[in-house]
């Protein structure tokens, strides 16, 4: 019975003499937006931005949708240019924009996306979110904790892991660390010390949390701006410092570890900023 | 100008994330709408107001889009003649109850079980129960939008009340319909009104797949930009709270046991983000807030947010809005409060 499912706007559109002219621009402005987002999730995908916006398992959803956008707007086009009907479709829905509007946004928006690469989250965003060592309930993995890994070898987040596994901090004094991640002045901390934190991403930027992990330096952290990344190479120690952490109280202290930075070389913003 | 920025990458990456989700409940609901003969499926629901809350509340396995995709199709089940108690239970567990946000609770909450199977069977509860309450009230004019009642009364003057059929007037007896004329008029021609409305075969042009298939492809777009421009809306919003509204805010919102679950409801209404994303988006305050409090963004966001109040303003009286979201969110907070207690 797909008959009755056909859309006012057909009947409609059977009646072009009907409609005013600007009617046209609302199926050509789907159009435009159908391509414009299929060209954005497609450059995400080919340039590697999707990177900064989404976990890596994503990535294929995200292709598919951009194909499927682009296919649609394909089809609609020819669709458009073979049939030269008008569709109107304001009279038939109930939606709190019209459907220019709904239309202009989303191309508006995808334009936006278009010129404007998405940034790599800052210092001040892991400072708002609030730093720890200690990783949420649902991301805690204890089936990842490999013992095998060499501790030179471990990322920051396997650090962290690691820590969160085992949290005693003498069990790892003395091991050597070599690990990449941004700088972050916590105000907590002494001023010899820098936080090296990395974002870990679950799904997508907007759950991405910061861990980190305080490197003692040799001198005031001030040389060390907020942000620039480093590749911090030395060996860990157990030092009692103010918690890291932003929900408890403040002031108070405990023992952790903190690497102490052997060589500190400064590395340019990596492509895939983020860990999953 | 960072922060701006930020928020841009923010709202980008919450779009990257739904717009897949959007685009398979869109093509799924749309080829589901082609197959699917409505008046068939209200002729098989059961006349007794608990078990017609029960099954409309599980209908969301057919329509599986987010709330935003729901509205239109418990609109045009209830002006169909399907009871308010069936459209209601459908309205509010149709946005949880169906696979793919199912699905995607399970991938964000994979290591959580807990609050998968919970969200799936508390929004049940609630659903069923909100559905029977309103089925009590047998007579559902008065729950209805009066805008629509004006639109069916010009619709009336423009066309001919002829075109519903005779055989479909017997076909569509229902407790809607039994009471009287204008009901049913309204019944028929409101459908006809809606955006899958149904037309005489004499208006159709040629029939073939591909016109077809263009006929779902417009179904499709239709949908995406609707639903898209909800979504922008929607992620844009969250992305401006989570750069310019200090997490401590949020947290000193919910310390305790009660607060934080009321914090978490609030919110759900306020970000008003698709259900088939949500529990991504609430994985972001996993590490701060209680199992419980989460429960209650992810049972009470898919019911009531503001995106979805302006959606149901379309259908019901607000009046009766209010009296939904009173109970949903009453009982929200008892079920998911007393998950928090016992566990």
């Amino acid at each position: 019975m797909s008959f009755k499912l056909l859309p006012l706007s057909l009947i409609q559109s059977l009646n072009p003499k009907k409609l005013p002219k600007n009617l046209r621009i609302i199926p050509w402005l789907d159009v435009w937006a159908l391509l414009a987002w299929g060209t954005l999730f497609l450059k995400y995908v080919v340039t590697g931005q999707i990177k900064l916006l989404i976990h890596p398992n994503y990535i294929g959803l995200v292709l598919a949708t951009s194909i499927v956008f682009l296919l649609l707007a394909a089809l609609r086009g020819l669709y458009m240019i073979r049939t030269n009907l008008n569709q109107d479709n304001r009279s038939e829905h109930i939606t709190l924009f019209s459907p220019h509007f709904s239309s202009s946004v989303l191309l508006i928006i995808a334009i936006l996306g278009l010129l404007i690469p998405p940034s790599v989250l800052s210092s001040q965003a892991a400072l708002q979110r609030g730093v720890t060592d200690t990783l949420p309930l649902t991301r805690f993995q204890p089936q990842s904790f490999r013992t095998s890994t060499k501790p030179e070898d471990r990322s920051l987040f396997d650090w962290v892991r690691t820590l969160n596994a085992y949290p005693e901090p003498d069990a790892y004094t003395g091991q050597k660390a070599n690990v990449k991640g941004f700088i972050i002045h916590l105000p907590e901390l002494p001023d010899n010390y820098i936080l090296l934190a990395r974002f870990v991403v679950t799904c997508c930027a907007v759950d991405a949390y910061p861990v980190g992990i305080p490197v003692q330096l040799e001198d005031s952290r001030v040389n060390y701006p907020q942000d620039q990344w480093l590749i911090v190479q030395g060996t860990m120690k157990t030092e009692t410092l103010p918690v890291l952490s932003h929900n408890s109280e403040s002031g108070k202290e405990e023992r952790q570890l903190v690497l102490v930075a052997k060589s500190i070389e400064e590395i340019p913003t990596p492509s895939d900023p983020y860990d999953y | 100008m960072v922060q701006i920025h930020n928020a841009f990458t923010l709202f980008l990456s919450l779009l990257v994330e739904a717009m897949p989700f959007l685009l398979i409940g869109v093509l799924l609901s749309s080829s589901l709408l082609f197959f699917m003969d409505e008046g068939l499926l209200i002729t098989k629901l059961p006349k007794n107001p608990f078990l017609g809350s029960v099954v409309g509340s599980c209908i969301g396995f057919l329509f599986p889009v987010c709330e935003c995709g729901n509205v239109p199709v418990a609109r045009r089940l209830l002006l169909k003649g399907v009871s308010p108690s069936i459209a209601i239970s459908f309205l509010l567990a149709a946005p949880t109850i169906n696979p793919v946000v199912i699905w995607s609770t399970w991938i964000a909450f994979g290591e959580q079980p807990s609050i998968v199977w919970l969200r799936v069977l508390f929004s049940l509860i609630i659903a069923i129960f909100i559905g029977f309450v309103f089925s009590q009230q047998k007579d559902p004019q008065p729950l209805l939008q009066p805008t629509l009642v004006k639109r069916v009364t010009r619709w009336q003057s423009n066309y001919n009340l002829n075109l519903v059929d005779s055989k479909q007037k017997k076909e569509e007896i229902s407790p809607l319909l039994q009471s009287g004329t204008f009901l049913l008029n309204q019944g028929q021609i409101l459908s006809m009104d809606t955006s899958l409305a149904e037309a005489k075969p004499d208006y159709l042009p040629l029939q073939s797949k591909l016109s077809k298939f263009y006929r779902f492809s417009d179904n499709v777009v239709q949908e995406l930009r609707e639903l898209g421009g909800m979504l922008i809306l929607g992620s844009a919003i969250a992305a401006i709270i989570q750069v310019f509204v200090p997490r401590e805010f949020v947290i000193s919102l919910g310390q305790d046991a009660i607060t934080s679950i009321l914090a978490m409801m609030l919110l759900s209404a306020i970000v008003s983000i698709c259900s088939t994303v949500d529990s991504f988006f609430v994985l972001s305050f996993a590490a701060t807030f209680t199992s419980s409090s989460l429960l209650a963004f992810l049972i009470f966001g898919p019911m009531i947010d503001i995106k979805g109040i302006g959606l149901m303003l379309t259908v019901f009286k607000p009046r009766i809005i209010i009296y939904i979201f009173a109970l949903a969110a009453q009982l929200a907070f008892i079920l998911t409060f007393t998950y928090g207690y016992l566990f």
